[in-house]
């Protein structure tokens, strides 16, 4: 039963994803703009990373039928998701993440060799909470500057996807829990959030590139 | 603090103005783009250029002297702009 929820909450991320990068790559295609490319390119991979979780479940419950699904499926999905946030964060120009002292740099270096020990999943997780966490802080920013209400949407939603990064990778110390589940459910409730400034975007007033 | 403009913000501006706010049916001279736009000689010459390759802007020559007018393809572009502007600003970004 676990299984299925995430198998149709997966398929929800997947078309979510889908429909916003392609609104995306249709503005890029319009206007040649680097943002709306870097925002294909986030939402294109956060859309694949749900579908390739989507598509082992799917796998497992009408073949192979073991009730659980290959780790490295999962690892696959949440590191093609990771891309998209990567995206994201870096659409808000990355380069006021890292410290620019040489001492801070050494230091911030320490926690890498610390969780080399702990699975890959563990540390993508943890990167991604990072990415969107900085996203969701850059985008109350942007708030800040223009008073657009979809950008506190927007932030909003990043947080959502953050704080399900968070428990997906809580999910480790209790893994009989309904934590997974929680988890999808919350980064779904952020897409959806991240959905709202599509539905603003008056679709049958723009002329789409012939080539799409 | 004003923040620096984008490329595309700069485009948005000079296409702006030759449709919303030129002072004749000829078009907008270098020198009012300049002032409406606020942005450098040097600069807006190869934007211009750049805007006239594409087909967004077209030169007419009045008088010995060159004027823009934005083209139908520019329109389009302009109203693509917009859309796509405030689609990226709800994300907290600027096209």
């Amino acid at each position: 039963m676990e299984l299925f929820l995430e198998n149709i909450l997966n398929l929800v991320g997947f078309v979510v994803g889908l429909i916003i990068g392609t609104i995306s790559y249709i503005g890029f295609r319009n206007t040649g703009s680097p943002t709306l490319f870097r925002l294909t390119l986030a939402f294109f991979s956060i859309g694949v990373g749900f579908f390739i979780m989507w598509a082992g479940q799917t796998l497992d419950i009408f073949v192979y039928k073991t009730g659980h699904v290959e780790r490295w499926v999962q690892t696959l999905g949440i590191a093609v998701q990771t891309v998209g946030y990567f995206f994201i964060a870096f659409s808000h120009t990355i380069k006021s993440f890292f410290p620019k002292s040489n001492y801070l740099r050494s230091i911030g270096m320490v926690p890498l060799f610390l969780i080399s020990f702990i699975s890959i999943e563990n540390i993508i997780r943890s990167i991604s909470f990072i990415l969107l966490a900085y996203g969701a802080i850059e985008t109350i920013l942007s708030y800040f500057a223009s008073r657009r209400k979809t950008a506190i949407l927007v932030a909003g939603g990043l947080w959502a996807l953050a704080i399900g990064e968070f428990l997906g990778w809580y999910y480790f110390v209790f893994p009989q829990s309904i934590l997974n589940v929680v988890s999808i459910s919350t980064k779904i409730a952020g897409l959806i959030m991240l959905f709202i400034p599509v539905t603003k975007v008056p679709l049958t007033k723009i002329k789409f590139d012939e080539n799409i | 603090m004003s923040s620096y403009r984008t490329h595309m913000q700069i485009i948005g501006d000079i296409l702006l103005t030759t449709r919303d706010d030129t002072p004749d049916e000829q078009g907008a001279s270098i020198t009012y783009l300049i002032r409406k736009a606020n942005i450098s000689h040097g600069r807006i010459s190869k934007i211009l250029n750049n805007l006239v390759a594409q087909g967004l802007l077209e030169q007419t020559n009045s008088t010995g002297a060159c004027k823009y007018k934005i083209s139908n393809v520019g329109r389009e572009f302009l109203h693509a702009y917009n859309t796509f502007n405030k689609f990226a600003d709800g994300y907290g970004l600027t096209i």
